[in-house]
C-alpha cells in the first residue's frame, strides 16, 4: 500500500502498489505486448476492457475533445484513472466508467493501450 | 468448358446447397451472419472478426452501401455538419477486417434451419446469428399518418433522404410559418433526439426565418434532459417554442398529410412543416424471425444478448428490450460487444467475460452549448440494470458547455470509427 500525492493538498491512496511497480517495469521495458497486457491480467480480458474506451477514444491519434489514449506511459493511465475514480477530475462520464474498474483492471488497460502506437 | 442451361442450373443449386450448410459441421470456420448494419450490427461484425484473428467467417447484410447516422443527423439539419459528414461505407469492414458485405435485404430467417433468406433470392446458413435490424415505426399510434405520407410529413427517425427533405422543407418555410413535432411515444430510438432536433430547427429559424414559430405535440408527460432543453430555449429562442403535451390539448386524433391538419381532442393545428415521429417496434426481420414479444421488441438474456427465444441468436441495438439501457447509438456499441464477446466464445475456445455496458447521449441545446446524460450498467438475472448514472446541470457556464460539445465531436470520430473501422 502506498500514498501518492499528485499535488499539494491532494492525495490518493493507491492499493495497488505490487501491481502497479510491474506494471511501470513493463513500459519501460518495452516488453512485448502479450507480457505487458498479462501483468494484469488476462491480455483477452485486457483488450475485450478496452472495447469500453473505444466507443469514444480513438487510437490512431487523432482526438479533438476526446484525447487519444494510445500509446499513453502506464504511470499516467494509471494515475489519470484514480484521478477519475477519487473525483479530482471532473468529467461525468469518465467518472462513471473508472468507478466500475478495479485496481487490476485499469493496470491491465493502461498495459494494452501503452502497447498501442500514437 | 461450356455451360447448358441444365448444368448451369444445377451448379446453381449445389452453390446454394454449399451455403446453407452450418459451418462447424463441416470443419470450415465456423460462420456469423449479422443482420442489419447500424451501430450495433456494424460494430458486431467488426469485433467478431477482428477479434476471432480469421477464426470465424462474418457475413454483414445491410441494404445501404452509405449508412447515415441517427446520431448528429440533427446538426445536419441545424447547419452545423454536412450531409456527407455522416455518412459512412462499409469498405474498410470488407478489407481490413474481412467482413463478407452483402448489400441484401434479410427478409426471413428459418430459426430451426438456421439461415437467412435474401431479398435476391440467396439463402445463408450461420452457427449464430446477430440480429441489429433497429427500428421500424408503429404507424397505428399516430391516427391517419402511414408510409405513403412520409414525404408531405417526414418522419427522419431514419436518417437519410428523410432528413434530406425535413432541412429542404424547414428551409423553404413560408415566412412567420408555423413548424410542428408529433413527438413519438415511449419507447423510442434516442430520447432526447426529438428535443435536440427542435432545437436545431429553432436555431435555424432565428437565423432565417425568426417569426416563425415551433409547437411539439407530445403524446409524454415529461422527456428526457426536460430541464435542460426548456432552459436553453428560454435563454436562445424566447418565445418561440411550445410544448404541448397530451394532458394540454387532448390526445391525437387525426392527421391529414393532405390538409396538414393536426387535430388533437381540444385543437386543430395548420402547420407548414410537420415532422411526424410514430412510435416504433424492432425492425421487421425479428418480428418475421419469432424474435420479437408481443409489444413488438426482442427479450435477451442480459449476460450476453443472447435471444429469450432461440439460443443460436443474439440481438443488439434498438431492438432489444434493454432493461434500464435507452435506444442509443452508444448503447448499441457497448451491447453488441457484449454479443460479439458471447458469440466467439461459443464458437470457439476465447472466453466468456462479464457483461459490461455504458451509454452517454450529448445533445446540442445551440451552437457549442453541449448537454450530456449517462449511465454505466450491469446485467442481472432479471434486465440491464443502471449501476451510476449522471446529467449535466441547469445553469452550467457556457465554457463547460462548449467542452461538452467539443467532446460530443470527438465521441462521433471516435464511435464511427468504433463501429465501421
Amino acid at each position: 500500500m502506498a500514498i501518492r500525492c499528485r499535488r499539494p493538498g491532494v492525495c490518493v491512496l493507491v492499493l495497488y502498489s505490487f501491481v502497479f511497480i510491474a506494471a511501470n517495469e513493463a513500459a519501460a521495458t518495452d516488453l512485448p505486448e502479450s507480457s505487458a497486457i498479462a501483468i494484469g491480467g488476462d491480455p483477452a480480458y485486457g483488450e475485450y476492457l478496452a472495447g469500453e474506451c473505444m466507443a469514444c477514444h480513438q487510437t490512431d491519434g487523432g482526438g479533438n475533445g476526446i484525447p487519444s489514449i494510445a500509446g499513453w506511459a502506464v504511470e499516467e493511465f494509471v494515475d489519470v484513472m484514480h484521478e477519475y475514480r477519487a473525483k479530482i477530475r471532473s468529467n461525468p462520464v469518465m467518472q462513471t466508467v473508472s468507478t466500475r474498474l478495479s485496481d487490476e483492471e485499469i493496470v491491465s488497460l493502461a498495459a494494452y493501450f501503452g502497447t498501442l502506437d500514437k | 468448358m461450356k455451360f447448358s442451361r441444365r448444368k448451369f442450373g444445377l451448379g446453381a443449386t449445389a452453390a446454394a446447397g454449399a451455403l446453407a450448410m452450418p459451418h462447424i459441421a463441416s470443419g470450415a470456420n465456423p460462420r456469423v451472419v449479422v443482420v442489419g448494419g447500424g451501430a450495433g450490427g456494424a460494430t458486431a461484425a467488426r469485433y467478431i472478426a477482428k477479434d476471432s484473428k480469421g477464426g470465424i467467417d462474418v457475413i454483414l447484410i445491410e441494404p445501404t452501401r452509405t449508412y447515415y447516422t441517427c446520431f448528429f443527423s440533427n446538426l445536419y439539419l441545424g447547419g452545423l455538419r454536412d450531409f456527407a459528414s455522416i455518412g459512412h461505407t462499409y469498405g474498410a469492414l470488407a478489407s481490413e477486417y474481412g467482413v463478407n458485405v452483402v448489400h441484401d435485404w434479410a427478409t426471413d430467417m428459418d430459426l430451426s434451419a438456421r439461415t437467412v433468406r435474401l431479398a435476391s433470392g440467396n439463402t445463408i446458413a450461420y452457427d449464430k446469428a446477430v440480429v441489429a435490424p433497429g427500428i421500424d415505426f408503429k404507424y397505428e399510434t399516430v391516427p391517419g399518418y402511414g408510409v405513403e405520407s412520409a414525404n408531405k410529413m417526414p418522419h427522419a427517425w431514419k436518417a437519410g433522404s428523410q432528413t434530406q427533405l425535413l432541412k429542404a422543407q424547414v428551409e423553404a418555410m413560408p415566412e412567420g410559418g408555423l413548424y410542428m413535432m408529433v413527438a413519438p411515444p415511449n419507447p423510442y430510438r434516442c430520447p432526447p433526439g426529438p428535443y435536440e432536433r427542435i432545437s436545431m430547427v429553432a436555431h435555424i429559424l432565428k437565423q432565417k426565418n425568426p417569426r416563425a414559430k415551433i409547437i411539439i405535440f407530445d403524446p409524454k408527460e415529461k422527456f428526457s434532459k426536460q430541464d435542460l432543453f426548456i432552459e436553453g430555449w428560454g435563454i436562445h429562442y424566447e418565445d418561440m417554442i411550445e410544448w404541448l403535451p397530451a394532458s394540454f390539448v387532448g390526445a391525437l386524433e387525426n392527421i391529414d398529410a393532405k390538409t396538414m391538419e393536426i387535430r388533437t381532442e381540444t385543437e386543430i393545428f395548420k402547420p407548414d412543416v410537420c415532422n411526424v415521429i410514430p412510435g416504433q417496434r424492432a425492425g421487421r426481420i425479428a418480428t418475421l424471425a419469432g424474435l420479437a414479444n408481443d409489444q413488438g421488441f426482442c427479450p435477451i438474456v442480459p449476460a450476453t444478448m443472447r435471444s429469450q427465444i432461440d439460443e443460436n441468436v443474439h440481438l443488439v441495438g434498438d431492438s432489444t428490450i434493454a432493461g434500464d439501457m435507452p435506444k442509443s447509438g452508444f448503447s448499441a456499441n457497448t451491447q453488441a460487444k457484449v454479443a460479439a464477446m458471447a458469440v466467439r466464445a461459443s464458437l470457439t475456445d476465447s472466453k466468456l467475460f462479464p457483461a459490461r455496458f455504458a451509454n452517454t447521449c450529448w445533445s446540442l441545446i445551440s451552437p457549442g452549448n453541449g448537454v450530456k446524460v449517462g449511465a454505466t450498467y450491469e446485467a442481472t438475472e432479471d434486465k440491464i440494470a443502471k449501476v451510476d448514472n449522471f446529467i449535466s446541470k441547469t445553469g452550467e457556464s457556457p465554457a463547460l458547455r462548449k467542452k461538452t460539445y467539443e467532446e460530443s465531436l470527438g465521441w462521433y470520430d471516435g464511435i464511427t470509427a468504433d463501429i465501421f473501422g
